[in-house]
């Protein structure tokens, strides 16, 4: 069975590229365009993996990361950080990576599969 | 040293003598017996005493005067014939020291030489003060100078913060106002400041050291930088304190343009990161839709990359305009819309601080040449920081801030800001417009009224404000309906004014 990861961030461009990637590579891709949403979907789909954005409107990627670890059910999910605000290495200091956008394809790709493996 | 004695006697045989006596005393003695030899001695060599018979030559009276006055302190003596004495008396008067007659009485003799000793030594220390206080007064002059041209303000207090002294930079930007206190001259504040370094070195004998901004005789604002130093009595008590400001002004306005610079390149850098990423979205669907031959696939990355290169344009035009200086942007539009869309800014913050709005913005104003953008950003600032002034105002229960706009007499558009939160004392009034000034302590940045300030300004507009402490302030912000005929040379916002 295919793994899932959940996509979390504002930009449609950016959410694209990331599904179709994550597609094209053997995944599953869902997506979230804010943290309420993500939330809402995490506990739909219960995804194995979610890459996440840090600054977002409303409510920012660390609030996600807080909800999600306070939630039995979701608070094992690994979460890989991808923000292009200086210090986001700081922001979710949980993460099991912090990407920096423009971010490195292959290296995304090979933080998931450990990540996943 | 030896004083040099010039014995002046036509009697060699006496001279001898009373040469072989005096020199027994450590003088060291010549003989001049005719007026030749008088004359001699006196032009080409200085004497301490001289012991001389006036009447050796008709000439010798004018002769002794004129050595008195080439030297003013030498010991004169006359020794003479006892029938003579009184008319030498006559010519000599009181510029003699002591009058002997021949033959002389060794006592008498002696006690003379004591007594002119004595005067030549009190002679070399009156000499030596005068030089001493000579030098002193030339050193102080020079102080003096140092002091009046050192291009700082630089102002002398004593423990009650009065102004003593002050030099010529000071008076010229803040008057001469000696009595005063420095608070009331630097700040026009009419108590001490919360922190002060001349009350800290009174305190402590130490230096210390404060940026303030201070407010000139002409209203004008200045960041200085203020050092102290103590002044100390003779027992190294803190009598006095010296305070030296610095204008950097200038370097301030410098810093400004490199924050707005600073600030802007952050902002953009977070932007561009996005675009940069969705950007390599667009070429990894390209490349893939091509390999996969997905046309749906390819035509949609097409369009993204479209999009995206067209926001990286629209993005390093925005640099430009930032970077560069550039002329406001004016737009027509209503005075309505413009009124209602800083309100709808406002809205949430005054709800979340529980402060009511009350707002009157007749529908028949017309129409208003601004740059819309900076002008929302500016009027927005002035309203936050009236919400601002009621979250800190703990005496009363119920906070309003009311927003009206007006025409007035003059043909401008008024908007009137009045909130009853804790108002200002002088010194925030005077401030507030001013660069980094903030009353807000570390919330605060100093920037927010400084560019709303300017926008204003650079549309030909008005700022007045009236403001009480504890009970609120009221802003008149008034501005032309048409852009103002300068408008265009005005750069904003980095230009340096």
């Amino acid at each position: 069975m295919k793994k899932k990861i959940l996509v979390i961030d504002d930009d449609l461009n950016i959410r694209d590229y990331l599904v179709s990637l994550f597609n094209d590579n053997g995944y599953e891709a869902y997506i979230a365009g804010d943290v309420k949403e993500g939330i809402k979907e995490a506990n739909k789909i219960k995804p194995d993996l979610i890459t996440l954005d840090i600054e977002m409107p409303g409510e920012w990627g660390p609030r996600f990361y807080r909800q999600l670890s306070q939630d039995p059910k979701l608070k094992n999910i690994p979460v890989i950080v991808i923000s292009g605000l200086s210090g986001h290495q700081y922001a979710v200091v949980k993460a099991v990576a912090s990407l920096t956008k423009p971010f490195d394809r292959e290296e995304l790709l090979k933080i998931v599969k450990e990540t996943l493996n | 040293m030896a004083n040099k004695l010039l014995l002046i006697n036509g009697d060699k045989d006496f001279a001898g003598a009373l040469k072989t006596y005096i020199e027994r005393q450590q003088y060291k003695v010549v003989i001049a017996s005719t007026f030749d030899e008088v004359r001699h001695q006196l032009d080409y060599l200085s004497w301490d005493i001289i012991i001389a018979d006036p009447f050796l030559s008709e000439d010798m009276a004018a002769c002794l005067d004129s050595a008195k006055k080439k030297n003013s302190l030498v010991q004169l003596i006359i020794l003479t014939q006892r029938d003579k004495l009184e008319t030498a008396m006559d010519i000599f008067e009181s510029s003699v020291l002591r009058y002997l007659e021949m033959p002389v009485n060794s006592k008498a003799l002696d006690l003379a030489l004591i007594a002119a000793c004595k005067n030549i030594s009190f002679n070399i220390k009156v000499s030596r003060y005068s030089e001493t206080l000579a030098d002193l007064h030339s050193t102080q002059d020079l102080l003096n100078q140092l002091f009046e041209e050192v291009p700082c303000y630089i102002s002398v207090q004593d423990r009650n913060f009065r102004i003593t002294a002050a030099n010529k930079l000071f008076k010229q930007h803040f008057g001469s106002q000696i009595g005063e206190f420095c608070f009331e001259i630097y700040k026009h504040r009419t108590s001490q400041c919360n922190e002060c370094p001349v009350a800290e070195t009174f305190q402590d004998g130490k230096s210390h050291s404060t940026e303030e901004i201070v407010t000139s005789k002409f209203g004008k604002q200045y960041n200085v930088l203020t050092q102290t130093a103590p002044i100390r009595n003779e027992k190294g008590e803190i009598t006095q304190v010296m305070e030296i400001s610095t204008n950097i002004t200038q370097i301030r306005q410098l810093q400004d343009h490199l924050i707005s610079l600073g600030l802007m390149l952050g902002s953009m850098s977070h932007g561009v990161k996005g675009m940069l990423t969705a950007l390599d979205g667009g070429v990894y669907q390209l490349e893939t839709g091509l390999t996969q031959k997905d046309d749906d696939r390819v035509f949609k990355a097409s369009g993204q990359i479209k999009t995206m290169a067209d926001k990286i344009k629209n993005m390093v035009l925005e640099i430009l305009y930032y970077a560069k200086s550039r002329e406001l942007q004016y737009e027509e539009t209503t005075v309505l819309t413009l009124a209602e869309s800083v309100i709808s800014s406002v809205k949430p913050m005054a709800k979340k601080n529980a402060v009511k709005l009350e707002v009157s913005i007749p529908k028949n104003l017309g129409k208003i040449d601004v740059d819309r953008k900076w002008m929302e950003a500016s009027l927005v600032n002035f309203l936050e920081n009236a919400v601002d002034a009621c979250v800190l105002d703990r005496d009363k229960n119920d906070h309003l801030i009311k927003f009206y706009v007006k025409k007035n007499s003059r043909n401008q558009i008024c908007f009137t800001i009045e909130d009853n939160g804790i108002g200002m004392d002088t010194e925030t009034k005077d401030k507030m417009f001013t660069l980094f000034f903030t009353s807000k302590g570390s919330q605060g940045t100093g920037l927010g009224l400084f560019i709303a300030h300017r926008v204003i300004k650079y549309h030909g507009g008005t700022v007045e404000v009236e403001s009480e402490q504890g009970k609120g302030s009221q802003f008149y912000i008034c501005l032309p309906f048409r852009k103002p005929d300068n408008a265009n040379n005005v750069e904003f916002p980095m230009a340096n004014h």
